[in-house]
C-alpha cells in the first residue's frame, strides 16, 4: 500500500485527548469521496478504534500497520 | 539595552508569561508589553459555574490592567497583522510595534458557523452571555429531551461537555423534574470519552445517573426550527435543549498573517514552543497546533517554561527547560465530586480516577487561587 498517495495526513502521535480518532473525524468532515486520509498515532487503542469507526461509517480501511511504535492507518473515504 | 518582549494576548498564557518575566528580570534587562483587544479578563472555567448558577460575573472577571505586575506595560488594542520576517506587528490604532522576541498567546476563537444551524439552535457556555442564556434554560425546562455532547471537534477544555451533562442532571434532580427529562450524551467515537480508563469511570457514572451515550454521532447540521440535530453518520435526534461544544479556530490575526495551519493554529516546536522556522517568535496556550488539550493548565505550564527560557536567552545564564506536554484537568461529576485527567507527551494513557470530594474541593480552590497565585506568576 506504500504507493497510495494520501490526500491528507493527520499526525496524531502523542495525542491523549481528544484522541487520534477525533482527529481523523475532523479530517473526515472536510473530506470528499475518493480522498485518502492517512493517520499516524501512538495510542495503542487506536487500532481497535479505527476498525470500529470504519465498520460503523462504511468507509474503507486500505491498510493498518505498525512500525517503531507508530500506527499508520490509510482510509479511503467512500461514505460521504 | 533591555530586550523587548512583545506578547499578543493577555489571557492565561500571556498574563502568566508577562508576570513571570518581570519577576525574573530587571527593567534594564527586559521590557515587557502585552497587547490585548479587551480590558476584561475572564476566568473561563468559571463559565461552567455561571451556567449552573454557582458563579456570577464579578466572581469570574477582573479588569485586565490590574492583573499585571509592576513593570508590565499593557496596551488595549487588536493585533491586525504579524510580520515575523520584519519583527513587526500592526495594531488596530494604525501603529506598528517591533520586538526582539514575540509571543503569540491569542487563544482560540469560536467559529459556530462551521456547523449550520449552530448559532440559532444550540446552547453552550464558552462565553459569559451564552452561559447566562443556558442557565435560564437549565432552570426553566420542565420536561423533554436534553442532548449534550461534542459539536465542534477541537475545542478548549476537552472535559467541559462531560461536566455540564453531570451538573445539568444534578440541577434537574434538585428541581424535581429529572423523571420528566431524558438526557443523551452524543459522542463522535464509540464511547463517551477518548482515554479508555477515564472513559470507564465516566460511562459508569453516566449509567448510574441515567444518561444514555449515543456513540458514532458526529454532529453535522442542526435544524433549529424542527429541533433536530443530524449526524455525519446519517442519524437524527430530536431535542428540546441542545448543548454542544462550539467549533473553534485560531485567532483572526493568525489566520490573516498566514502563520497558522488552515484553521489558524500555529505550528510550534513541541518542546521549545518557537514558531516553526523562527527563533525569536513563540506561541503558547490554545493558539498552538500542538496535539495537547487546549487548557489553562497547559497555557500556564508553557508560559512558565518559556519565561525561564527567555530569561536564559536574555541573560545568558541558567539552563533552558523543555515543555513536556503536562496537563491536568479536573472533571466535575456533580453531587460534590470530581475526577481528573492527567497526561503528558510520554504518558498518554491517563488513569481513571474515581470521582471523589477531594478533587472537587481542588477545583473550587482553584477558582479562588487563580487570580492571586496563578496569574501573578507566583505558582
Ligand atoms: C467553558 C470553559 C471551561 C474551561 N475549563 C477549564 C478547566 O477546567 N481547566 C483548564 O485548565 N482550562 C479550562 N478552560 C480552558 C482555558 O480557559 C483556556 O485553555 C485558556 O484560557 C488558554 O489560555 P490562552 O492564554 O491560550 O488563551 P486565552 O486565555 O483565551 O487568552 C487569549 C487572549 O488573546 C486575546 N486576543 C485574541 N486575538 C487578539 C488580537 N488579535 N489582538 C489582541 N488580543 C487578542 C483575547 O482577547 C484573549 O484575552 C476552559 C475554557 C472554557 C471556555
Amino acid at each position: 500500500m506504500s504507493d497510495v498517495q494520501p490526500t491528507v495526513t493527520v499526525d496524531a502521535r502523542g495525542v491523549a485527548c481528544p484522541g487520534p480518532l477525533t482527529s481523523l473525524i475532523k479530517a473526515y468532515r472536510k473530506a470528499k469521496n475518493g480522498d485518502i486520509i492517512e493517520v499516524l498515532a501512538t495510542d495503542a487503542g487506536f487500532k481497535a478504534d479505527v476498525e470500529a469507526w470504519v465498520k460503523r461509517t462504511g468507509n474503507e480501511l486500505l491498510s493498518l500497520t505498525e512500525e517503531g511504535g507508530v500506527i499508520r492507518a490509510l482510509i479511503k473515504v467512500t461514505a460521504r | 539595552m533591555a530586550k523587548k518582549v512583545l506578547i499578543l494576548g493577555g489571557g492565561d498564557g500571556g498574563t502568566i508569561l508577562a508576570n513571570r518575566l518581570v519577576k525574573k528580570l530587571s527593567p534594564d534587562q527586559v521590557e515587557v508589553e502585552v497587547v490585548d483587544k479587551s480590558d476584561i479578563h475572564w476566568y473561563q472555567p468559571g463559565f461552567l459555574f455561571v451556567a449552573t448558577g454557582e458563579a456570577e460575573k464579578e466572581d469570574i472577571s477582573r479588569r485586565r490592567p490590574k492583573l499585571f505586575r509592576k513593570g508590565v506595560k499593557f496596551t488595549k488594542g487588536e493585533a491586525k497583522k504579524i510580520d515575523l520576517d520584519n519583527r513587526s506587528v500592526e495594531i488596530s490604532d494604525g501603529t506598528k510595534k517591533t520586538y526582539d522576541y514575540l509571543v503569540i498567546a491569542t487563544g482560540s476563537s469560536l467559529n459556530p458557523d462551521e456547523i449550520p444551524g449552530f448559532t440559532e439552535g444550540v446552547d453552550h457556555f464558552w462565553n459569559y452571555d451564552a452561559a447566562m442564556k443556558l442557565r435560564k434554560k437549565l432552570f426553566s425546562i420542565k420536561e423533554g429531551k436534553v442532548i449534550v455532547g461534542i459539536g465542534g471537534l477541537l475545542y478548549k477544555c476537552p472535559v467541559a461537555p462531560l461536566e455540564i451533562v453531570f451538573l445539568a442532571e444534578e440541577i434537574f434532580r434538585r428541581r424535581g423534574v429529572r423523571d420528566k427529562i431524558e438526557i443523551k450524551y452524543v459522542s463522535p467515537i464509540d464511547r463517551a470519552y477518548a482515554p479508555h480508563l477515564l472513559n470507564k469511570v465516566i460511562e459508569d457514572e453516566m449509567k448510574k445517573r441515567g444518561i444514555d451515550v449515543i456513540t458514532f454521532f458526529s454532529v453535522d447540521t442542526v435544524d433549529p426550527e424542527k429541533k433536530v440535530v443530524n449526524s455525519l453518520e446519517g442519524d437524527s435526534l430530536e431535542y428540546d435543549l441542545l448543548i454542544l461544544t462550539p467549533p473553534q479556530q485560531g485567532a483572526k490575526v493568525v489566520r490573516d498573517s498566514g502563520i497558522g495551519d488552515d484553521e489558524g493554529w500555529i505550528p510550534v516546536d513541541k518542546y521549545f514552543l518557537n514558531v516553526e522556522g523562527y527563533d525569536d517568535a513563540f506561541a503558547v496556550g490554545d493558539a498552538t497546533a500542538l496535539p495537547t488539550p487546549k487548557t489553562g493548565v497547559i497555557a500556564h505550564f508553557q508560559a512558565a517554561t518559556l519565561a525561564n527560557n527567555l530569561a536564559v536567552e536574555i541573560t545568558g545564564e541558567g539552563t533552558k527547560e523543555l515543555f513536556d506536554g503536562q496537563s491536568f484537568c479536573v472533571i466535575e461529576t456533580g453531587m460534590g465530586k470530581a475526577s481528573a485527567q492527567v497526561s503528558n507527551y510520554f504518558y498518554d494513557v491517563p488513569p481513571g480516577l474515581i470521582p471523589n470530594w477531594l478533587l472537587h474541593a481542588m477545583k473550587l480552590a482553584m477558582n479562588k487561587m487563580y487570580w492571586r497565585c496563578i496569574l501573578s506568576g507566583m505558582i
